[in-house]
C-alpha cells in the first residue's frame, strides 16, 4: 500500500472519533452502513421475526416430517429444509451468527493488530524486531488450512474462526499500523510532547492512537468479510458447528441435501445473497475509510 | 554491496520463518487431544501390535526426540509415512502439487489479465456512470463464498447447459504421455474452465482495484501531464505512459496473490473434484492422518513463504526507489 | 408452537429447583446429565437427525440430555479407547458381504470376552447369551445353528443392550442405455453395486467401460490390508478367493470347484484347473497354501484373525485340506471367502524381507498389483481415477472391457455426471436417496435400485455406567421412539425398522418374532414406573435407595 499521508491533526480525541467513526460523505459507505443497520435490527429482533425455532424438527399435521416443503406450503414462508427445519427462521437467526462472528473477529484483528503495530512502531528496538518477526511467521502460515486444522482439533464451534483470525490475521493490520506509527513518531508535536515530559502511555494514547484508528477501522471492516466467508468455507468442508445456525451452515446443509438437484433455490440462494450483502457492505465501508485515509484515490 | 546484504538478510529471514512454521506445525499436530493413531488401531490388534504400530511411526519416543527426528527427516525431504495410505507423504504430495499449481496460476493469470485491463479502463473512465456501477460490483464479487459460486456455475454450465464436465481433470480412462501432454490437451482445458472461472471471478477484484488506483496516481504525475500537453490522444497516454508505470505494484502483488490463492483452493478443489493438495489436506485432517496433513500444510506454507520472498525481491528489483528500511 | 429451546430452558430451570429441594426430601438421586454422541450433520445427515429426535423424546421422559457432535475419529477414540467415559452414542455397522454370516455380529458384538478391547464396546455381559453364541459357532448343522441364532436374537430383544433403529437401504443407480438392466445383479443385503454386477454387466451399446464414482479416495490396493470401503471394491475384483459370497448371501465355491467336510475340524477344497495370474503364471495349490500362511504371518494384522483357527494346511494334487483347531460353522464365509489368493512368486520374497523390519505388509503398494481375479490392474491416478481392464483369461471373464473408478467428492456433481453420461454407474451416493429416486423417474435412461442392508444403525448404551446397567432403564429409553418415525424422518423412508442385529435381508437367520416393539412415551413411562424410577418436578430420579455414582 502506498505510504499513507496523514494531514489530520492529533490530540483531539473527540474530534478524531467523530471523524472516523462514520464515513458519511461517501454514498457507497452509507449504503454499507445501511445494510449493517438493517442486519443489526434483524439480529436483535430475530426471536420476534422468526416464525420458528431454527433447529426445531417440524412435523406436518399428520405427523410426517415437514421436509422439503416449498415456500408458502403449510405456512412456511420460505419452505423447509430436508431435515424439516424452517428456512426463513434459519435465515433470520443466521444474521446473529454472522454479526457475532464478523464483529468479534474484526474487533480482535483490529485490536491486536493496532496494539502490535503501535507498540512496535513507537518503541522500536528489540520489541519491534520481535513483533515484526512474529508477523513474518504469521504471514508464513496459510490461513484457511490453519482454521481447518484448528476446527478439527477443537470441538466444532463458530468461535474457531474468531480464534484463528485473532491468532493469524493481525499481521496485515500490525504491519501497516507500525509504519504509520513510525512516521507519526517523528512528527514535531510528538517530539514536543516527549520533551515536555509526557509519559509514553500518554503520548501513545493522545497522539498516536487517534491517528491510527481510521486504519484499524479500515482493516477491521475488511476482517468482517473475511470472518464470515471463512466461517462459510469451514462449514462447507464439514468442520462447522451444526448447533448454531449460520448462513454458512445453511449453505452446507442445502448442499449436503442436494438442494440444487431438488431445485430448492429458495434454500440455496438466499443465504448466499445474505453473505454477499453483509460482506460487501464491509468492503463498502472500508472504501469509505480508504477515502478518508488516502484522499488521492477520490480525486 | 548494500543490495546484496539486503537480499542476504531477507533470505535469512525466510529461513527463520520456515523453521518457525515447521516448529509450530510439529507442536500443533503433536499436542492435539487423544491418541494420534486411535483411528488406525484395528480392534483386532493385540496390545503388542498396537505398540508396534506406535513404534513404527516413532510415537513411543519423548516429544523432543520426535521433534529432532522430524527436523532431520525434513532436511532429507522425508515427510514421514501417511497413516491413511501407508505410503510416503512426499510421494503423495508431489503427485498432487502440479494440479494445484496449475489451477492457481491459470486462474490468477486470467484474473490479472482481466483485472489489469478492466482496471485501466475504469481509471480512464473515472467519474463516469460505468465506473460508479463497476466499483461496487467488483467489491461484490469478492464477497461471494467461493463454493457457492462454484456450485451455481456447475448447476448452470454443467448440469443444465451441459457445456462443461462436472469434475476431474480429464475424461474417464483417458491417457497422456506425461504431464505436459495432459496439460496442453483440449480435454484438460475443458475440465479446467469452470474451476478457473470460479477462482478468477473471486480474485480479479484485487488487481482491478489496484490497477485502477495506481493509474489514478500515475495520471497525476508530471510526465503524463507532459504527454497530454504534447497532444497525444488520451488512449495513447493511458496505454503508453500511465499503464506501464502503474503496472509495477500490480505485478508484485501477483506473487503475493499466488500465496493467498493456493491456501484458498481447498474449497474449489472439493466442488470440482480436482485432485489437488487442498483436498488432500482436508481429507487428511478429517482422517486424523497427521503426517499427511502436516506435509500438505507445510507444502502450502512453503509456497506462501516463497511467494512472499519473491514479491519482496521483485519489488526491490523493479523499483529502484525502494531500499530496505 | 413451543420451541424446543424454550422447553430445554424450562427443564433446566426445574432441575435447578429440584437440586436444592430434592436433597432433603427424596432418598434417591436425580439421574445425572446424559451424553449422546453423534457425528456431524455434514458427514452423517440421517444419524444427526435421529439423534436430535431421540434426544427430544428422552428429554420428555425427564432426562437431561446433552448431544455432543464430533467427527468419527474423535468419536471412535472415546467409544473404543475410553470405554468407561461415555453414556450413549449413535453407531453404525456397515454391511459387508462377509457379514452375511451372522457369527461376526452376534458373537463379536455381544460376547463378554470382547468387552475389554474388542467389538463389545458397550460392555454387555450375559452368561446365557455367551453360551448360545459359543454353541452356534461350533454347530455345523445349518438348521440347528439357525435355531441358536434365533434364540440369541430373542435374548437381545429382551435385554435391549442397544437401541436398535433401522436397517438402511442402499440406493445405487445405473444408465440402462449403457448397461442391459437384466445383467445387473442385486445382492441381498448389499445392493446392486457388487462384484457380481461388475462381472456380468452387459453393454447395451458402444460404451464398454463401466464408469463409476466414489466420494472417498482410494487408500491402498493391497491384498493383505483391509483399508477403506472403496478399496474393497477393487480388491474383490483383482484378487480371487476360494469362495465368494453369492447374490443370495451364502458362500459359493469360486476359485475352488467344491468343498467337503471330512469331519468337524477338517475340510478339503479342490482348486479350479487352468487359472492363471495376471502376469501369466499358473495359479497352484502352493499359492493357495501360501496365501493363508501369509495372512497369518503377522505381517498382515488385519487378516490374521481370520486364519487363527487353521492348524495346518495339506496339499494333495489340486486338493487342499485345512485342519482346524476347533469346529467352525462360519469358516466358509469368514476364512475361505475372505482371504485373497496371492501369487507366491511375488509375495514370498516380500514377506521374508518384512520379517526382519518393523514395517508390515500394509505399507507395501505394488506398482502393478497382480492377482488372478476377473479384472486386472491398469492404472491409478492419485485422487482422480483407477482403471482396471477385463482379464479375458478368467474363468468368469467380465463382459465389459474396462472398469473405471472416478473419485468425486461432490455428491451433487456425481448425480450430475450420471445424468450427463460422464459416469454410467452411480456406486456411491451419500446424499438423499429420494433425490436419486426422482432423478430416475424423470430420466428414462436411469434406473435406481434400493436394497435393504445387512448393516444397521443404532444408539449404543454403555453398560458400564449406571443407569444403563439396568435392563428396565434401557427398555424404557429404547421404547421411547417409534421406529417408523425414525425411518420416515431420518431416512426419508429408505430403511426398515429394526429390533434385531440380524437384518431381515438375511432371511434364513433373521428372527422375525423380535418384530417391532411397542413404542411411545406412555409405554416408556410405564416401564420406568414399574422399575421404581420416579419423576420429581419433571426430572427423572433413580429408584429408592439408588444413588448417582458418576458425574
Amino acid at each position: 500500500m502506498t505510504n499513507p499521508d496523514t494531514p489530520r491533526r492529533a490530540g483531539r480525541l473527540r474530534r478524531a472519533f467523530a471523524g472516523l467513526r462514520l464515513p458519511l460523505h461517501d454514498p457507497l459507505a452509507i449504503a454499507g452502513l445501511a445494510i449493517y443497520a438493517a442486519f443489526i435490527v434483524i439480529a436483535i429482533f430475530a426471536p420476534q421475526i422468526a416464525t420458528h425455532d431454527p433447529t426445531e424438527i417440524l412435523f406436518t399435521d399428520d405427523f410426517q416430517l415437514a421436509a422439503d416443503l416449498r415456500p408458502g406450503e403449510d405456512g412456511y414462508i420460505m419452505g423447509t429444509t430436508t431435515l424439516g427445519r424452517d428456512v426463513f427462521s434459519q435465515l433470520v437467526w443466521g444474521s446473529r451468527s454472522a454479526l457475532v462472528i464478523g464483529l468479534t473477529a474484526a474487533f480482535m484483528v483490529a485490536l491486536i493488530g493496532s496494539i502490535v503495530g503501535v507498540v512496535a512502531g513507537y518503541f522500536g528496538g528489540w520489541t519491534d524486531t520481535l513483533l515484526m518477526r512474529l508477523a513474518d511467521v504469521a504471514f508464513g502460515i496459510p490461513f484457511l488450512p490453519f482454521v481447518i486444522v484448528l476446527a478439527a482439533f477443537l470441538e466444532p464451534s463458530i468461535w474457531n474462526v474468531v480464534i484463528a483470525m485473532a491468532l493469524i490475521l493481525w499481521r496485515d493490520t500490525g504491519r501497516v499500523i507500525r509504519s504509520q506509527t513510525l512516521t507519526l513518531r517523528t512528527r514535531a508535536y510528538v517530539e514536543a510532547a516527549r520533551i515536555s515530559g509526557s509519559s509514553d502511555v500518554k503520548i501513545i494514547l493522545r497522539h498516536i492512537v487517534p491517528n491510527v484508528l481510521p486504519l484499524s477501522f479500515l482493516y477491521g471492516s475488511i476482517a468482517i468479510g473475511w470472518a464470515i466467508l471463512t466461517e462459510a468455507s469451514i462449514s462447507f468442508l464439514g468442520f462447522g458447528d451444526p448447533t448454531s445456525i449460520s448462513w454458512g451452515y445453511m449453505l452446507q446443509d442445502a448442499y449436503a441435501s442436494q438442494a440444487l438437484s431438488k431445485r430448492s433455490y429458495y434454500w440455496f440462494v438466499p443465504p448466499g445473497l445474505c453473505i454477499i450483502l453483509i460482506v460487501s457492505a464491509g468492503f463498502f465501508i472500508s472504501r469509505g475509510y480508504e477515502k478518508i485515509l488516502f484522499p488521492k484515490l477520490d480525486r | 554491496m548494500k543490495a546484496i546484504t539486503a537480499i542476504g538478510s531477507r533470505l535469512l529471514q525466510t529461513l527463520f520463518v520456515l523453521w518457525a512454521v515447521v516448529t509450530i506445525l510439529f507442536l500443533m499436530f503433536r499436542l492435539m487431544p487423544g491418541n494420534p493413531m486411535a483411528a488406525y488401531i484395528d480392534p483386532n490388534f493385540t496390545p503388542e501390535q498396537q505398540d508396534a504400530l506406535m513404534a513404527r511411526f516413532g510415537l513411543d519416543r519423548p516429544l523432543w526426540e520426535q521433534y529432532f527426528i522430524y527436523l532431520g527427516n525434513l532436511l532429507q525431504g522425508d515427510l514421514g509415512e501417511s497413516f491413511f495410505y501407508r505410503t510416503p507423504v512426499t510421494e503423495r504430495i508431489l503427485a498432487l502439487l502440479p494440479n494445484t499449481l496449475i489451477l492457481t496460476f491459470s486462474s490468477l493469470i486470467v484474473a490479472y489479465a482481466f483485472g489489469i485491463l478492466a482496471g485501466s479502463y475504469l481509471a480512464w473512465k473515472r467519474g463516469s456512470r460505468v465506473e460508479q456501477v463497476a466499483v461496487p460490483v467488483v467489491l461484490t464479487t469478492r464477497a461471494m463464498p467461493e463454493f457457492w459460486l462454484g456450485m451455481i456455475l456447475l448447476a448452470v454450465f454443467s448440469f443444465t447447459l451441459g457445456w462443461f464436465p462436472a469434475g476431474g481433470t480429464r475424461p474417464p480412462g483417458a491417457e497422456y504421455d506425461g504431464y505436459w501432454a495432459l496439460y496442453t490437451s483440449r480435454d484438460f482445458l475443458v475440465h479446467l474452465t469452470l474451476p478457473v472461472l470460479t477462482l478468477a471471478i473471486y480474485s480479479q477484484g484485487l488487481p482491478l482495484l489496484l490497477m485502477r488506483s495506481n493509474m489514478l496516481d500515475v495520471m497525476k504525475e508530471d510526465f503524463v501531464t507532459m504527454a497530454r500537453i504534447k497532444g497525444l490522444s488520451p488512449f495513447t497516454v493511458v496505454i503508453r505512459h500511465a499503464a506501464r508505470n502503474a503496472l509495477l505494484p500490480v505485478t508484485t502483488s501477483f506473487a503475493i496473490a499466488v500465496g493467498y490463492q493456493i491456501q484458498g483452493n481447498v474449497v474449489v478443489e472439493t466442488v470440482f473434484s480436482w485432485p489437488g493438495l487442498g483436498r488432500e489436506l482436508v481429507r487428511a485432517v478429517s482422517a486424523s492422518d497427521y503426517p499427511l496433513a502436516q506435509g500438505a500444510f507445510l507444502m502450502i506454507a512453503v509456497v506462501v513463504i516463497l511467494m512472499n520472498l519473491i514479491a519482496d525481491l521483485l519489488y526491490a528489483l523493479l523499483d529502484p526507489r525502494v531500499t530496505r528500511e | 408452537m413451543t420451541s424446543s429451546l424454550q422447553t430445554t430452558a424450562r427443564l433446566a430451570l426445574m432441575s435447578a429447583a429440584v437440586a436444592t429441594f430434592g436433597a432433603t426430601v427424596a432418598a434417591a438421586d436425580p439421574i445425572r446429565r446424559i451424553d449422546l454422541i453423534t457425528r456431524p450433520q455434514a458427514a452423517q445427515p440421517a444419524e444427526f437427525q435421529f439423534v436430535q429426535l431421540i434426544a427430544q423424546e428422552w428429554r420428555r421422559l425427564g432426562l437431561d440430555v446433552n448431544v455432543r457432535v464430533m467427527p468419527w475419529e474423535q468419536m471412535s477414540d472415546i467409544v473404543w479407547f475410553n470405554r468407561d467415559t461415555w453414556d450413549t452414542t449413535a453407531w453404525q455397522m456397515v454391511g459387508r458381504p462377509e457379514r452375511s454370516d451372522p457369527d461376526e455380529i452376534v458373537y463379536n458384538l455381544f460376547h463378554s470376552t470382547t468387552a475389554e478391547r474388542g467389538f463389545n464396546f458397550i460392555g454387555y455381559n450375559n452368561p446365557d447369551y455367551d453360551a448360545i453364541v459359543e454353541e452356534q459357532r461350533v454347530t455345523l448343522d445349518p438348521d440347528e445353528r439357525r435355531e441358536l441364532v434365533r434364540r440369541a436374537q430373542a435374548i437381545l430383544a429382551a435385554d435391549q443392550p442397544n437401541m436398535m433403529l433401522a436397517h438402511p437401504q442402499s440406493t445405487f443407480a445405473f444408465n440402462q442405455s449403457v448397461w442391459n438392466p437384466e445383467s445387473v445383479v442385486e445382492q441381498g443385503g448389499i445392493g446392486i453395486r457388487n462384484t457380481w454386477t461388475f462381472m456380468s454387466l452387459e453393454p447395451a451399446g458402444d460404451q464398454r467401460s463401466i464408469i463409476l464414482n466414489s466420494s472417498d479416495n482410494v487408500q491402498a490396493i493391497n491384498p493383505l490390508y483391509i483399508s477403506g470401503g472403496v478399496d474393497s471394491w477393487i480388491t474383490e475384483l483383482v484378487w480371487d478367493r476360494l469362495m465368494r459370497i453369492g447374490p443370495d448371501g451364502l458362500p459359493t465355491p469360486w476359485a475352488a470347484t467344491g468343498y467337503e467336510w471330512i469331519d468337524d475340524t477338517t475340510i478339503t477344497v479342490t482348486l479350479r484347473d487352468g487359472m492363471s495370474w495376471h502376469d501369466g503364471e499358473p495359479v497352484t495349490p502352493e499359492d493357495v497354501k501360501f496365501s493363508f500362511e501369509a495372512a497369518g504371518s503377522g505381517e498382515s494384522p488385519m487378516y490374521g484373525p481370520f486364519v487363527t483357527n487353521i492348524e495346518s494346511i495339506e496339499i494333495d494334487g489340486m486338493d487342499i485340506t485345512f485342519n482346524l483347531i476347533q469346529p467352525s460353522a462360519p469358516f466358509l464365509t469368514a476364512s475361505l471367502a475372505k482371504i485373497n489368493l496371492i501369487p507366491k512368486h511375488i509375495w514370498e520374497p516380500i514377506i521374508e524381507r518384512l520379517a526382519d523390519s518393523d514395517e508390515n505388509a500394509e505399507s507395501i503398494q505394488e506398482d502393478t498389483p497382480i492377482g488372478s481375479g476377473p479384472f486386472r490392474f491398469h492404472s491409478w491416478t492419485a485422487n482422480e481415477e483407477i482403471v482396471l481392464n477385463a482379464f479375458a483369461d478368467h474363468f468368469n471373464a467380465p463382459k465389459a472391457d474396462r472398469w473405471i473408478l472416478r473419485i468425486v467428492p461432490n455428491v451433487e456433481a456425481a448425480l450430475g455426471m450420471l445424468r450427463s453420461g460422464e459416469i454410467n454407474f452411480l456406486a456411491d451416493f451419500p446424499g438423499d436417496p429420494s433425490v436419486l429416486q426422482s432423478a430416475a423417474e424423470q430420466d428414462p435412461n436411469l434406473v435406481a435400485v434400493s436394497t435393504v442392508d445387512i448393516g444397521f444403525r443404532y444408539v449404543a448404551f454403555n453398560h458400564r455406567r449406571a443407569p444403563f446397567d439396568d435392563p428396565a432403564f434401557r427398555q424404557a429409553l429404547s421404547s421411547t421412539v417409534d421406529r417408523r418415525m425414525i425411518v420416515g424422518a431420518a431416512f426419508r423412508g429408505f430403511a426398515v425398522p429394526s429390533n434385531s442385529v440380524v437384518s431381515p435381508a438375511l432371511e434364513f437367520w433373521h428372527n422375525e418374532e423380535t418384530g417391532n416393539m411397542e413404542a411411545g412415551l406412555d409405554r416408556a413411562r410405564a416401564i420406568l414406573e414399574e422399575a421404581g424410577y420416579r419423576l420429581i418436578d419433571g426430572r427423572l430420579h433413580y429408584p429408592e435407595g439408588v444413588s448417582e455414582t458418576l458425574q
